[in-house]
């Protein structure tokens, strides 16, 4: 890590930059990981709601049309 | 169509009384919007692959609507799974298949689900005149087999535009555009992140009311050319070349597409060896008759299937 390469004369000064670099760097790596993380959080709620959700909002979709179709059609064979 | 663009006002008599006995000139400002770019080779995949099955398929459509319909399918048959030798292996498995479609202009959704879970849907949403949202995914239980894209498509007066986004970070562009009346090029580029690849691709395809030539490159290795004649009103020859210049393998195949009044018929014979035929005969007003053959003789694979169509 670069702090530790330094010269003994300038360290203080140095260690200071470097140390609020790693913090920068450390937050920015926070941020983007938080972000990842709550995409893949988000992405997977979609899919689950649209693995169970898609087929019943179609059906409302369509039950909602004119002409409106009847229950007793929809859920009839013939 | 092209209109003509008269030299000067006295002109347009005389030219419009000789346009019938002449080709009229190409008005470059006013050309038709082109096929979409993953359209390009629509009529030949149109007349050489049809969706040949095996075993038995059953398919009910009840409309409850104009624009609402439901429809359950059954399908029992051998199923082919990857195997690391070279013997293929089948397995004979029965599902059932639940779909619903809504069907409007503004607004296309359909979705089928499997008994195991697997839903496959698709969603196509016009925003604005020109501009058109489509999403497609199929969705399982297993963990990380899910796929979705979505494109939004931009129709322009004589070009077309599409930007793709899908799951494993897959971004993808594409743009094509009329140059003359009958012919339009195109290019597409995409990146997969998942799997680190990127690629670029050029199509081009020429069309007359007769016949239609189309060609694909892409840097993945891929070119693929067709040639689809328009013999008559019922008949069509089709033929296609798919060549990978990476690793070198080469298909052609040659077709025909028979369109009667009462039946379908499309046949094609392969350079892999494997000849095939569909059939698709109309019986009675929405009930359709199914019959299906593949036989691939070099390995020795021979595949038939039979099936009925209710409903429109």
């Amino acid at each position: 890590m670069a702090s530790r390469v330094s010269l003994k004369a300038g360290k203080g000064k140095v260690v200071r930059k470097s140390a609020a670099a790693d913090e920068e760097e450390g937050s920015v790596a926070a941020a983007g990981k938080f972000v990842k993380e709550w995409s893949t959080w988000a992405m997977k709620k979609a899919k689950v709601v649209t693995h169970y959700g898609f087929i019943p909002l179609v059906i409302i979709i369509g039950m909602n049309s004119d002409p409106k179709p009847s229950l007793s059609q929809l859920l009839s064979p013939v | 169509m092209a209109a003509l663009v008269p030299p000067s006002p006295a002109a347009p008599a005389a030219a419009a009384s000789s346009s019938d006995a002449e080709q009229p000139k190409v008005d470059y400002l006013n050309l038709p919007c082109p096929i979409p770019y993953e359209e390009i080779h629509r009529e030949a995949l149109m007349s050489l692959k049809p969706e040949l099955f095996e075993g038995l398929r059953f398919d009910f459509t009840k409309g409850l609507n104009q624009k609402f319909s439901l429809s359950h399918s059954v399908m029992m048959g051998p199923t082919e799974i990857p195997a690391q030798s070279a013997e293929t292996i089948k397995i004979p498995t029965a599902n059932y298949e639940f779909g619903a479609n809504f069907i409007d202009p503004k607004l296309m959704l359909f979705g089928r689900v499997m008994t195991d879970g697997r839903l496959n849907a698709r969603l196509k949403c016009d925003l604005t005149d020109n501009l058109t949202l489509k999403g497609n995914a199929q969705l399982t239980n297993e963990p990380h087999m899910s796929h979705g894209m979505f494109n939004f498509d931009y129709k322009g007066s004589d070009y077309r535009t599409q930007f793709q986004v899908g799951n494993g970070a897959l971004l993808g562009a594409s743009y094509i555009q009329s140059v003359t009346r009958n012919l339009s090029l195109g290019g597409e580029v995409f990146w997969a992140g998942q799997h680190r690849k990127s690629g670029i691709g050029y199509a081009a395809r020429y069309n007359t009311d007769k016949m239609v030539a189309s060609g694909q490159v892409a840097s993945t290795g891929m070119v693929a050319l067709s040639y689809v004649q328009k013999v008559s009103d019922k008949v069509s020859l089709a033929t296609d070349l798919m060549y990978n210049y990476m690793s070198g393998d080469v298909t052609s195949s040659v077709g025909y597409d028979y369109i009667l009044r009462q039946c379908r018929l499309r046949g094609k014979i392969d350079s892999n060896g494997s000849v095939s035929a569909f059939l698709e005969e109309r019986l009675n007003m929405g009930l359709n008759f199914l019959l299906s053959a593949e036989i691939d003789h070099r390995k020795k694979d021979y595949k038939f299937g039979f099936g009925l169509t209710v409903g429109e």
